[in-house]
């Protein structure tokens, strides 16, 4: 049958039948060819055996799907004696308190900048002090985590200190916490012990409370060196501290709400979105930054409080100097009400005013 | 049984002359591999037997000589026995036969050679579709083949016949995770990760080469987990290290910090692209000239467009994103009522019978233009003056893996709650009405767009769901994940069981995962 070009306008349905039927026993054929090709190589190269696979040990994995038991037909709760071994300090942990036994031996624990202070202190004064009788302490003040300790935690909150640094975490959480303010910087973020007010001039003072949060630690004495976006402290008690550090003159300083990053107006996100960069390659903007989430207008307070960014406000809008980054990131800009952090809400100046002042 | 038969044959030898790599793919890229219509046109027309001019029946070609015979009709092997040429080529498959071996037979040099043309017909023949139709978005087409083992890999494998293979009756790959203290917001998202098909095939392909120094590398206590979930291991796995490691790194999770799934999953994501390298072998720190198997998979763009009001002027910016924050009837955020019907609506096949408030409508109020209002000037490089605007979001470019977060834990200065409203999301979504493109073919008069079958892009369908259960304060975490199709399981901490499609489109919802049904190779 030689190929040659054909009409098939002139044809009744009988002959389409059977040139469809043609093709598709053609095709059928063609495609039991390819697989005998392929199993005739894998026999040639050797490989055709991987299709066997043991029975026997496959029965061990089949899925159980009884009351009572998981899928592996184990019964629940089975397994209260784990134990592993702590990266940090090598000890042999019960893996169900693990959690808060990292927390601690971390140091990122409630109480342990005050264990820590204390064991520094104590080590000035005495220097064979083992450090074994401090991580023995740790432990038995370790409430945070235990079940029955609810109602402990929870009295313990109202005569807690609104000066301390977990002031807004006032509701004790177990397994799952709910996401409000963390700051989702992790290339920021600066965890230390704080700074002692007391050894700082005024003018360092000042210098200092430009760019930190500054709220002073009930437990430490010490200024809280985060940004003045710091979840952990309130506007209200920022200014506070500033009122107590440098008396009436705290009110020429820039406030957290006027300062560089006054993003908690829209005019002036509208500004930052203005003169963002593109993103072909050159957003400063991490996915970490949950930008959908700050994108989305919203009125709630739901979500994290927006990380320190400064705005240069730029008349050519789209391509120049955009938001610079802190630190690696910069939050993007959201039009709504930003009102996402717990501060009571200011006047909104009006709008060329506060742009005159920044930059 | 243990005999290997050579694949290759000594008779290839007399053909392995003078110029027979060029002859041969010649031969491959005009007579066996086409693409391109031309090129079958040309074949149909060539390519027939010169004994009895049929053009099927396994036809052949010579190697030795331009002769086109028949295997059926052995017309090919008389040419083989008269002209004393022993190798012919199926001009279907490209196998070479030998007449000595009288068999099939698989030169290392040949097949080279039979592969390198034909990835390098499929891409011109993509080429060629998307110039004439230009309608096909599709990327380069290129031709999926199974994994081969290596000799060495072969020889493992001959010396361990106990041999599992993952059918969809297997337990293999799911596991347990012990909760070290309140961790199960932790290990929720580990749940959802494990199961994300692409993480998955990268980390049991071995693809993670590491290059950090110290053994913190959290992309390798990765590949590790994988390890643990495919290892068959029916006790629940102890995941301390990974703890650890995520303390270590992220620091604002650690401790005292908020506990929320969704905080973790964006550190997590976060540090693992920061301790992958890009194929440069640069360290990644750029966001977004990555191309780290994280920012491969989550990373899609979110474009806004801030248009003017009085020049109609738009500035646009496209960010970056790994989820999208979804604001939920009940919350003080200005919402509801949605203008009933609109694009979408109907799309994903969500039913709106009872009044439930569905994923797409939470997409659609994601996506509506919105005026800015007076008090929220912009300054308009049109107009040179401050002009009330409205925002637009779409999606820019979709992520493989699309993580929609309902935002149900409110926490304002009066309140703090967690909004309850039950919201219906699909097994299957569609997420074509939100894409940058339909907004400008609805803005240039296309409206009521009909959905277009064949694109099968945005395509997405649901493989993970994490709950929140309980309240603000006090609350616990879990995960529907779904293996092999269409079988879902529910992972509580360390317990593993069934679940049913309706045990998981009836939960509440907080992190919903959907996968690209259709992805293209490259």
């Amino acid at each position: 049958m030689k190929m040659e070009n054909m009409s098939l306008s002139g044809l009744d349905n009988t002959k389409l039948e059977a040139l469809a039927q043609d093709i598709y026993s053609d095709l059928v054929e063609d495609a039991c060819l390819g697989l005998c090709f392929e199993v005739h190589r894998a026999v040639k190269q050797g490989y055709f055996f991987l299709d066997d696979t043991d029975q026997e040990s496959m029965k061990d994995f089949e899925i159980v799907d009884q009351p009572g038991v998981d899928i592996f037909g184990q019964v629940y709760n089975q397994w209260k004696n784990k134990e592993c071994v702590c990266p940090n300090c090598n000890r042999s942990i019960a893996a169900s308190r693990f959690a808060p036994h990292l927390e601690k031996c971390l140091g990122m624990g409630r109480n342990s900048s005050r264990i820590a202070n204390r064991r520094i202190a104590s080590s000035n004064n005495t220097n064979n002090k083992s450090e074994s009788d401090q991580e023995d302490n740790d432990d038995v003040n370790d409430n945070d985590w235990s079940y029955g300790s609810e109602k402990k935690a929870k009295k313990r909150k109202s005569d807690k200190n609104p000066n301390s640094p977990r002031r807004s975490k006032s509701l004790k959480h177990k397994n799952g916490e709910l996401s409000s303010s963390v700051n989702t910087d992790p290339y920021k973020y600066n965890y230390n012990t704080g700074i002692n007010y007391e050894t700082l001039g005024p003018d360092e003072l000042r210098s200092l409370l430009t760019t930190q949060c500054g709220v002073i630690s009930e437990h430490t004495k010490k200024m809280c060196t985060r940004s003045q976006r710091c979840p952990q402290h309130t506007d209200q008690q920022r200014r506070a501290v500033r009122v107590f550090l440098l008396g009436l003159s705290a009110t020429s300083l820039p406030d957290s709400n006027t300062a560089v990053e006054s993003d908690g107006y829209d005019a002036s996100d509208g500004q930052v979105l203005m003169s963002r960069l593109q993103w072909d390659g050159s957003s400063d903007i991490s996915p970490s930054d949950s930008a959908s989430s700050k994108a989305s207008t919203n009125n709630s307070d739901s979500k994290k409080p927006k990380k320190k960014k400064k705005t240069s406000l730029n008349s050519t809008g789209g391509g120049g100097g955009g938001s610079g980054s802190v630190g690696g990131s910069s939050s993007q800009g959201c039009l709504a009400g930003q009102a996402n952090r717990k501060k009571p809400k200011l006047p909104v100046p009006p709008a060329p005013s506060i742009y005159d002042n920044l930059n | 049984t243990k005999y290997i038969v050579p694949a290759g044959c000594p008779h290839v030898n007399g053909f392995k002359v003078d110029n027979w790599k060029q002859n041969l793919r010649v031969i491959y890229q005009c007579f066996v591999w086409s693409g391109s219509v031309e090129s079958r046109k040309r074949k149909a027309k060539s390519c027939i037997c010169h004994l009895c001019g049929a053009h099927l029946n396994r036809l052949h070609s010579c190697l030795y000589c331009v002769f086109f015979g028949c295997f059926t009709k052995k017309h090919i092997h008389e040419h083989a026995k008269n002209k004393r040429h022993n190798l012919a080529i199926d001009l279907l498959y490209g196998g070479i036969y030998c007449f000595v071996c009288q068999d099939y037979i698989y030169d290392k040099d040949m097949e080279q050679i039979a592969k390198e043309e034909q990835r390098k017909t499929l891409r011109s023949a993509l080429v060629d579709c998307f110039v004439s139709c230009g309608l096909c978005d599709a990327g380069v087409g290129e031709k999926y083949s199974t994994w081969e083992p290596t000799k060495r890999e072969l020889e493992l494998l001959r010396h361990n016949p106990k041999r599992r293979r993952i059918t969809t009756n297997c337990t293999i790959g799911l596991r347990g995770l012990i909760n070290l203290g309140n961790t199960c917001f932790m290990n929720c998202i580990v749940q959802a990760l494990t199961h994300t098909p692409l993480l998955r095939d990268f980390f049991l392909s071995d693809r993670h080469k590491c290059e950090m120094q110290s053994n913190s590398c959290l992309v390798c206590e990765m590949s590790q987990l994988f390890q643990e979930f495919y290892s068959g291991h029916r006790s629940p796995h102890i995941p301390f290290r990974l703890l650890h490691l995520v303390w270590t790194h992220a620091r604002h999770l650690a401790g005292y910090e908020q506990q929320d799934a969704h905080e973790f999953l964006i550190a997590a994501l976060d540090v693992l692209h920061r301790h992958c390298k890009d194929d440069n072998g640069k360290k990644a720190n750029n966001p977004n000239n990555c191309s780290c198997i994280i920012d491969q998979i989550f990373t899609g763009g979110l474009q806004s467009d801030v248009t003017c009001q009085v020049c109609h002027g738009v500035s646009t910016t496209i960010d970056p994103f790994w989820d999208i924050s979804l604001d939920l009837p009940g919350s003080s955020t200005p919402f509801w009522p949605l203008s009933p019907g609109g694009d979408g609506s109907t799309l994903n096949g969500e039913s709106h019978l009872s009044g439930a408030t569905t994923l797409t409508d939470c997409l659609r109020r994601f996506t509506r233009p919105e005026h800015l209002g007076s008090s929220a000037k912009i300054k308009c490089s049109g107009c040179h003056s401050y002009q009330e605007s409205t925002k637009q979001l779409t999606m820019k470019k979709l992520p493989i893996v699309a993580c929609f977060h309902l935002k149900r834990f409110e926490h304002s200065a009066k309140l703090r709650r967690k909004i309850t409203t039950y919201v219906s999301f699909p097994l299957e979504l569609d997420m074509t009405p939100f894409m940058a493109s339909s907004k400008e073919s609805r803005m240039n008069g296309q409206y009521q767009q009909s959905v277009d079958v064949f694109n099968n892009d945005n395509k997405y369908s649901l493989f993970a769901v994490v709950n929140h259960q309980g309240t603000l304060e006090s609350g616990h975490y879990t995960t529907f994940i779904r293996q092999h199709k269409d079988q879902w399981f529910k992972c509580d901490d360390a317990i593993i069981t069934k679940a049913s499609i309706k045990d998981v489109l009836d939960s509440e919802g907080y992190l919903l995962f959907y996968h690209k049904q259709f992805l293209e190779y490259e």
